[in-house]
Order: structure tokens, then sequence, then C-alpha cells
């Protein structure tokens, strides 16, 4: 076998750190597409190790097993197996194992060493296991598996030292598993055997474990303690992020007033504090709210809680259409649909695929925030109801209107395909865990750097253009009204406000609907920047956005546009990506228009019941 | 009009262009990629001056490795068989 030309490829379970252990090993030497026909990332790169030798190494899709249930799975199998067309078997294969969890991970490293493939076993995640008081005792785990073993820590520098010298030892002189299993032997039976042979679990990690599942994976104390988390949650965003959002709000109003006073009074002046300012400090005020809101999830995800929560949702999803792997995508969709409709690719059955990928822009995703928050802030009270926060308690209602609206859809969709099938859920339940501050602040860092980008890339660009559309064609001479009617936006949205009328909505909802459609916090700059041209004197356009629209607004239109929210398709790039994910325009139509049909029903019965009830 | 408001309207007109640019590219990208290359062809024709050879090559989209254009959320492609 010539060293020049080996290729090695990484097997192992999803989250074994297997990509991690990738990126130690080639650096940045890497190629990433697709594999051929299919949307399944190909990652390659090279490995040069310290004798010279130079090796392909191949990134492989995460799989639980090769009785392949997903895409990424039967790629994973039939690239191991050499039947992959257009690629070439392995030479040697690296399975890659997840320390803390050899209790799955063992098993699909015997489906592998199966296959009779030289192959190296690399323990990853050494150093949180050694933390948990696993102890593993490797020399032993080679000789029972017939693979040479070795241990890793692929996030630490020179963590794959080890790995790299069996590289090397194995390309002189490869050979298949000494070790196989008889037809008709039981993995887990073995997977049992091993681990009572070469690993020793603390007592205490286990049994705290089991302790906490008892009550969080209850099926009845599990969901309220699941709600009772996600409530809090909501309060919180709330309840500390005041102070921050009111400093912003000073200092974007300094700004404003600053720049106004230093330029001379001309176009200029007015693109900077009515459009730039007012529209992109509309938006930026509400980086606390939705750090606060990360700061928890990713909290949750780092302890463990998040499989879990998709464990106890699972048979409420299936009963309403759904799988439970439909949760990571479903919950991704928070932050933002488009990640969360590609996460879909997980799903194996193509309807329950598509229904997740039908309801996922339902999901209150982040850009959606900043306009509940707006409204929120200015129509509801902040008074407490008990030990609550009244705002906070609309803001989780919101959420949960939108989880339940997905739900009821799907719902629907199941029962019109007449679909009676259910498919199981297989999940990996980590141990529990205290987040590591350090995750978190990179975690946390990582969405304010895509929220400000967002705000200093899209949505400040079509602030600036919104100004223009606001300000031109100019009043022509003797004109009566405001100028702002004469303009290009001012006549699209009185020429909208005729369809929208039934709904509440005004001209200046209308224009900030347009380019609410490219980002959706564009809806707030946008209206910031209406409200500030139109104002009759600079006092009143130097008002903050919230008592402006308390001011002019009706509850009804408030609670309106809040609904209209929940439901509406303003998201060009969701639909894109629907598009692009089904291949399919008839899809994509369909999602626009259910999703459109059903804001605008829910927004006109809303305004209609309200105003009815004396809120008009 | 005078010097200084003239200087006014072309830095609005500058920031409305960058602007049109910036969310066409992000919106749009396949239009703008097609209309990138549509525009740099005739620029790139043999016997085309110098300049206009390197202009039409500033103009060119970059090759792209997951074929052309994205949705706006992400560069990759998605599947060719439907769910």
């Amino acid at each position: 076998m010539s060293a020049q030309t080996l290729r090695l490829a990484l097997v192992g379970n999803p989250n074994c750190g297997k990509t991690a252990l990738f990126n130690q090993l080639t650096g940045s030497r890497q190629k990433v597409a697709n594999y051929a026909g299919v949307t399944v990332e190909r990652k390659e790169g090279r490995l040069t190790t310290p004798s010279g030798r130079s090796y392909a190494v191949l990134d492989l899709p995460g799989a639980y097993s090769l009785q392949a249930a997903s895409l990424d799975e039967a790629i994973t199998r039939d690239f191991c197996r050499g039947f992959l067309p257009g690629e070439k078997a392995p030479d040697v294969l690296v399975c890659v194992v997840d320390a803390t969890n050899l209790r799955l991970h063992l098993r699909f490293a015997l489906e592998v060493r199966e296959l009779g493939k030289p192959m190296i076993l690399a323990v990853n995640m050494m150093d949180a296991a050694q933390r948990r008081g696993i102890e593993i005792d490797l020399d032993l785990l080679a000789r029972e598996l017939g693979v040479p073993v070795v241990q890793t820590v692929a996030v630490k520098h020179n963590g794959a030292q080890a790995l790299v010298s069996q590289i090397e030892r194995t390309a002189e002189a490869p050979h298949a598993p000494t070790v196989q299993l008889g037809e008709g032997a039981d993995l887990h039976t073995e997977t049992r055997r091993l681990l009572s042979l070469a690993v020793s679990m603390p007592r205490r990690t286990a049994h705290i474990d089991d302790a906490l599942d008892r009550w969080l994976l209850h099926p009845v104390i599990g969901i309220v303690a699941f709600l009772l988390v996600m409530f809090l949650i909501f309060q919180a965003v709330y309840a500390w992020a005041t102070p921050l959002m009111d400093l912003i709000e000073a200092g974007t109003g300094a700004l404003g007033e600053w720049v106004g006073g230093t330029l001379p009074e001309g176009p200029l002046n007015s693109l900077l504090v009515d459009g730039v300012i007012a529209g992109v400090g509309g938006v930026i005020v509400f980086l606390p709210q939705i750090l606060i809101l990360f700061a928890f999830i990713l909290a949750l995800e780092e302890s463990g809680y998040l499989p879990r929560a998709a464990f106890l949702l699972d048979r409420v999803m299936a009963s309403a259409g759904l799988s439970g792997r439909s949760f990571i995508p479903l919950l991704s969709s928070f932050a933002c649909a488009i990640p969360g409709i590609m996460a879909t690719r997980s799903i194996q059955d193509p309807r329950d695929r598509l229904a997740t990928i039908l309801v996922a822009p339902l999901m209150t995703c982040s850009a959606r925030l900043p306009v509940y928050a707006l409204l929120i802030g200015a129509f509801i009270p902040q008074k407490k109801i008990g030990a609550f926060n009244q705002q906070g308690l609309v803001l989780f209602g919101l959420y949960a209107a939108g989880i339940l609206s997905a739900l009821m859809v799907s719902w629907v969709m199941k029962k019109w395909r007449r679909d009676k099938g259910e498919h199981p859920l297989l999940l990996e339940l980590p141990s529990y865990r205290v987040p590591h501050p350090r995750d978190l602040l990179i975690g946390l860092w990582e969405r304010a750097a895509i929220f400000l980008k967002r705000v200093g890339g899209i949505i400040l660009a079509l602030t600036v253009l919104l100004w223009f559309l606001l300000n031109f064609p100019a009043a022509p001479e003797g004109a009566i009204g405001p100028a702002i009617d004469y303009s290009l936006a001012g006549r699209i949205g009185h020429a909208m406000a005729a369809f929208f009328a039934p709904l509440g909505f005004n001209w200046q909802i209308c224009i900030a609907l347009i380019p609410g459609m490219a980002a959706r916090e564009v809806a707030v700059s946008s209206l910031a920047t209406v409200y500030a041209l139109s104002a009759a004197d600079d006092d009143a356009a130097a008002q903050a956005l919230a008592p402006l629209i308390s001011d002019g607004w009706s509850l009804a239109t408030a609670l309106s546009l809040l609904v209209w929210y929940i439901y509406a398709p303003m998201c060009l790039s969701t639909l894109a990506t629907i598009k692009r994910e089904t291949n399919s325009w008839k899809q994509m139509a369909y999602a626009t228009f259910y999703l459109f049909a059903l804001a605008y029903l829910a927004s006109l019965v809303t305004y209609q019941v309200t105003k009815a009830l004396g809120g008009g | 009009m005078d010097a200084s408001l003239a200087l006014q309207y072309a830095v609005i007109a500058l920031a409305v262009v960058v602007s049109a640019w910036v969310v066409a590219k992000k919106q749009f990208p396949g239009t703008v990629r097609k209309a990138r290359v549509a525009l740099a062809l005739p620029l790139l024709r043999e016997g085309r001056p110098a300049w206009q050879r390197k202009l039409g090559q500033w103009i060119a989209p970059q090759a792209s490795a997951n074929g052309a254009g994205s949705c706006g959320g992400c560069d990759g492609c998605g599947p060719t068989s439907k769910p």
C-alpha cells in the first residue's frame, strides 16, 4: 500500500468530535463540496505527518448505525464498503468514539469492525471522561477489539498526536481486525461485555443523571418542568434587558441629536438622522433581549437538557404528525428558519421532512423579537400579575402561539395525507453538566456578531433605500399634504392600505411590511424612519418609536400586527430555502400561500374582535 | 444648486447605489450573478483593449465550488431529489 495515496476515513456517531479531530489533523488544508447528486457535505483534507508522508483524510457524515436510516448514514455505509459511485474505498477507517458515551458509540465501532478493513479506534474526549471519573483501559479494549486503540482530545493542541503516530504504524503494515463477531452475535451484548471489562463508570455521575431524569423525563412532571423553564426564560428576557435597552436607546437618541445639530440642514442630515440613526438605532436596541434569550438556550443546550426536551415532546409531536427528529430543526428555527429548514436533512421520512419544512417558519425566529418587543413595550403595561411580569407573559404567549400553530398545521397535513405511520425516535441523552462560561460567552459572541452584521449589512442598506423612497420624488410646487404622501413609498403605502384596512393597518405599517420581507427586523427600522420623516416637527421626530405608535395606533391594530408576525411569510430568504430544499416551486408557493392566508385571517379576526370589545 | 447641496446629493446617490447593490446581492444572488456574467462577457472578448478586459475580469463573478448563487441564508445547495 503506497503511503502517498493512502485514504483515511473518519467515521463515528454524530457529536463524537469527529469534525474537530478532522480539523486538528488537516488544519486549513480542506476542500468542502457535496457528494455527487445529494446535499450531504463531503469534506476532504490532507494530513502530512512528521515523517513527510501525505494522506487524504475524509470526514464522513455522522452515523448511529451502518443499517442506514437516513441519507447521511447511507453515504457513510456505502463509502466504508467502497460502493459509493465516484469514490475510492478507504484504506484505513478511523472510528471515533466519545469516551463519555461509550455505551452508545462502541456499538457502532463493532459494526465498523465487522467490515473487516484496517481500522484504528480513536477514543476521543478523554479529558472530559477523566474529569467525570470515567476510567478506560485502552490496552484491554485494544486486545478485546483486535484493533489499535488510541486516545485523543480533538479540541486541544496536539490532542491527536497518538492518532498520527498510530496512522504511521498502520500505514507501514495495514491489517484487518484480528477479532470478528460470529454470525448472529448481538452487538448490544458484546458492547456490554466490553464495557464491563474495560470501562469503570463513577457511581456518582450515573446516579445524578438517573435522579434528575426520574423527574425531568417524567411524562407529567417533566412537561410541567419544561413549560416552567420556557416561561422563566421569557420573564427574564423582559426583566433583565430593560436597563441595557434604556442605555442603548439614550445613546442612539443622543447621537441623533448631536449629528442633527452638527450637520447643516439638508438631505444628508435627514438621511443620517431620520434614516440611518432612527432606523438602525430602532433595531439595535433589542440586542440585549436577543442575547438574554440565547444565553438561556445555549445554557440549556450545554447542560444536556435539550435532547431530553426532544424526548419529552416526541409523543406530542408524533400525535401532531411530526417526528421527534423534527425537534432539533424546529428548535434551530427559533434562531432562524433557514438553518432549521436545512437541518431537516437528518429526517429520513420524506413526508415528515416536508411537514417540518413547511411549519418551520411558524417558529418565532430571533428577527421577530424586535417587532414583538416594540409592540409589547408600547401597548402592554409593565405591571405584575402575581409574581409575573405582564409583558413577559405576552411574549411567552406569542412564542407558544407559534408552536401551537405549527402543531395544528402539521396535524392538518397529517390528516390530509391520511398518514397513520409513526417513526421511532433514536436519540442520544448525554450526561448532565454545568455549562462552561467560556462556551456560553463564545456562543453569545457569535449571536451578537450575526445580529450586528445584519444591522450593519442588510438592515442598514434597506433603511437607506427606504429613506430614499420616502423622500423622492419631492412634493410638487403648491402641494398641501405632507411631502411623504407624494413620495414613491408613500404612494405604495397608501395603495396597499386599502387591502390591509380590514386588519387595522395604516399606510405606515403597509410601507414597513415591504422591506420587512428581506429581514423582519427591518419592519421596526422602517417604522422608525417613516414616523421620523412624517413627524410634524423635529421634537416629534426625535421621539423614540414606542411612544409614537402607542399614541397613534389602537390596541386592536397593535394586536393585529403582532398576530400578523406570528404567521406572515415575510422573509424571502426562508422562501428561497424552502424552494431549494424541496426542489419544488409548488411547495414554496404552497408555503407562501398558506402562511399569508393564515396571517391575514388571524389578523382580521384579532382586529375585528378587539375592536368589537372596545379596543379599537 | 450650491456646491454643498450638490455634494450632499452625490453622497446620497452613492449610498443609495451601494445599498441597492447590497440588497440585490443578498436577496437575489442568482440574478446578480447572471447580470454580472452578461456584463462581463462582451468586455472579455478577443480584440478588446486591455483596460476593458481588466474591467470585465473585475465585473465577472468568482467561480463557486458549490454551484451558482445562494439563497441568502447560506451557500449550501439543496437536494436534487424531491423529499
